[in-house]
């Protein structure tokens, strides 16, 4: 298949998007969707899916899957390959936070997170490998990561340790995986307004919320910025970035 | 509920609580300390409060009502 005239054109590809019920995987979705891409919606919530699905600008197909269930992640994405045809990559937009003091930590909390947010990430990689998933060209994986990979937060550690992880993972593999023509990029984001957000932030007090706003040159994200982000890491236009970490923060880790 | 004074005593940084012992006049007391508690009910007895509750609830046995009180209404 040809390049697109335009760089940042989707059309052509199919993206797996993990996440996509809500939040920043909704917002990437819908997107990737406008920018001709096919794509195949995974989420543990299938009224989510739905939602976005009817907000997509043409037809998907729909992936409702445990993402902590690792060993039911590559026949999962066969089967949607199957109908929905081969991919060039996929976003992990999937993702739980937790917010615990050290006091309090959980060895059991930190394994949930640890499963979903970072090593189903990994699964997804391997699966997406697999010469009957993979396109063979144009391959691009963008793994949703979070400022907390990049600065320290109290009362944050263990979301922390799964989102530094997959800054790890995003180097690592960009080496390993630059021989199949396959990009691995991460973005950070800063606070966004979106459901995980409105839920941690019912912990603390409206002074915190106050101080989260001041905490962003820019101000608060929408999910519609880091879907913009994750859709640039994607397409052509990037070709020759990998094994980046890109903060998409409104100035958060600027300062 | 018996383990909940032990809990709030070890997240008080104390020995001991008394259900008249004030929540902010611990030495420990801190939004840290807050978020721990808050993390402590919710896995404990599956009941979510705010930071706003535990200021609300004002001493320990205040909490320790609140807490019976949502836990009987899930």
């Amino acid at each position: 298949m040809s390049a697109p005239l335009h760089p940042f054109s989707l059309g052509g590809n199919a993206y797996l998007v993990t996440g996509a019920a809500s939040g920043i995987g909704r917002a990437t979705s819908i997107l990737l969707s406008a920018m001709g891409a096919r794509l195949v919606l995974c989420d543990i919530n299938v009224g989510g899916l739905e939602e976005t699905k009817s907000q997509c600008s043409r037809s998907v197909t729909l992936l409702p899957l445990d993402l902590t269930r690792s060993s039911l992640i590559k026949d999962a994405m066969l089967e949607a390959v199957a109908g929905a045809g081969k991919l060039n990559g996929f976003v992990h937009a999937a993702g739980r936070p937790y917010i615990s003091p050290l006091k309090s930590i959980s060895e059991e909390k930190c394994t949930e997170v640890y499963a979903l947010n970072t090593y189903a990430a990994l699964e997804l990689a391997k699966a997406f490998t697999n010469r009957n998933i993979y396109a063979g060209e144009r391959g691009s994986i963008v793994l949703v990561s979070s400022v907390y990979a990049l600065v320290g937060s109290a009362a944050n550690v263990g979301y922390a340790m799964s989102k530094a992880a997959l800054t790890g993972i995003t180097k690592s593999l960009s080496i390993e995986l630059a021989p199949k023509k396959i990009r691995v990029n991460c973005v950070a984001p800063g606070f966004i307004r979106t459901a995980m957000m409105d839920k941690a932030g019912a912990l603390f007090n409206d002074e915190h919320s106050q101080l989260l706003e001041k905490m962003h040159p820019l101000g608060l994200g929408e999910a519609q910025d880091v879907a913009g982000a994750i859709a640039f890491l994607l397409s052509d236009a990037s070709r020759w970035i990998t094994g980046t970490i890109l903060p998409v923060d409104g100035g958060f880790t600027a300062q | 509920m018996e383990k909940f004074e032990s809990g709030m005593a070890e997240l008080l940084e104390v020995d001991t609580v008394d259900a008249s012992d004030v929540l902010e006049g611990f030495e420990a007391w801190d939004s840290l300390t807050s978020l721990s508690i808050i993390a402590f009910i919710d896995e404990n007895y599956g009941v979510s409060v705010s930071a706003n509750d535990l200021v609300a609830a004002k001493t320990v046995g205040g909490l320790k009502d609140l807490v019976l009180t949502k836990a009987k209404k899930a």
